[in-house]
């Protein structure tokens, strides 16, 4: 009798621990799903293609040396300061690790910012400081009907609400 | 005998809680428990039509419009706009002009439209107004 006992709670006691590996099993799996919906892909901006079919583009290589910027980029000295959001708007990284600011406030334009450090991702209100860095090579994007974007000459007034500390 | 076992036992749950803690730490994103900052908080320059709102088809007409065409042939669906926001310099050598409507079935949410001379440059939508 007390052997069966012994063995009924013995049985119990599995099913119990079964229940909880079980549990846990499918917390982990739904917590798995949850986080890696989230974090990555929301701070990675989505495949930005280019108007101008130019061969290398920041974040190339050539031998073992990384192209810092092409034609097109505006390359500034930062000197290690601070640059700053032009707009309420949001920034995410490209594949190349620059920095792509967009804002509702300026439909069809996309700003390309390469060589920060630690940049600033998400949501950010104007004046938020994005980043800082030595070199600074920054793009202006314009959407083109085809889906591309174009490389623009950005206008003096842009490149100095984004380096003006506010 | 029995002391052992619900030793056995108590270690088995205390190895179950500390893995679903383990991976609640290392899987959670504990950003999405932190407040979303505001978005966009576009400004108005002055009042054009404050009884402008823009319909779901005048919407998905726009829609069907591609880029760098005529402001006389977004004009044609818009109509006048609830107001203009502030001149901005984007590209080089060229002011673009922000006109803004809000949506008829969510006017929390705004279109902002841009345009550079008479070309329609693109549009984009502003939340929480």
């Amino acid at each position: 009798m007390q052997a069966m006992t012994s063995a009924s709670v013995t049985s119990m006691g599995a099913t119990v621990f079964g229940r909880a590996i079980a549990g846990m099993t499918s917390l982990a799996l739904a917590l798995l799903s949850f986080g890696c919906s989230r974090a990555p892909s929301a701070d990675i901006a989505p495949a930005i293609k280019l108007y101008q079919t130019w061969e290398l583009q920041p974040g190339d290589t050539i031998g073992d040396r990384t192209v810092l910027g092409g034609l097109g980029d505006i390359s500034l000295d930062l000197d290690g300061n601070s640059v700053y959001a032009p707009f309420d708007g949001r920034t995410q990284v490209d594949k190349h690790r620059c920095l792509i600011f967009s804002s509702p406030d300026v439909p069809a334009y996309l700003f390309r910012l390469c060589g920060l450090n630690k940049p600033h991702l998400g949501f950010v209100s104007q004046g938020t400081a994005l980043g800082s860095g030595d070199l600074l090579q920054f793009a202006a994007l314009r959407k083109q009907p085809n889906g591309t974007w174009a490389i623009v000459e950005p206008a003096k007034a842009i490149l100095e609400r984004t380096l003006k500390k506010p | 005998m029995q002391r052992r076992k619900s030793r056995t036992h108590s270690m088995k749950y205390m190895l179950a809680g500390g893995s679903v803690v383990a991976a609640f730490g290392l899987l959670a994103d504990p950003r999405g428990l932190l407040p979303t900052p505001a978005p966009a908080k576009t400004v108005c320059q002055e009042i054009v039509q404050s009884k402008s709102i823009l319909s779901r088809d005048q919407l998905s007409r726009l829609l069907a419009i591609p880029e760098r065409s005529s402001k006389v042939q977004i004009r044609q669906i818009m109509k006048e706009p609830y107001c203009q926001l502030p001149q901005v310099d984007v590209r080089s050598g060229v002011s673009a002009r922000r006109e803004a409507y809000p949506l008829a079935f969510d006017t929390q949410t705004w279109l902002i439209v841009l345009y550079e001379g008479d070309e329609y440059a693109g549009y984009d939508f502003s939340f929480r107004h």
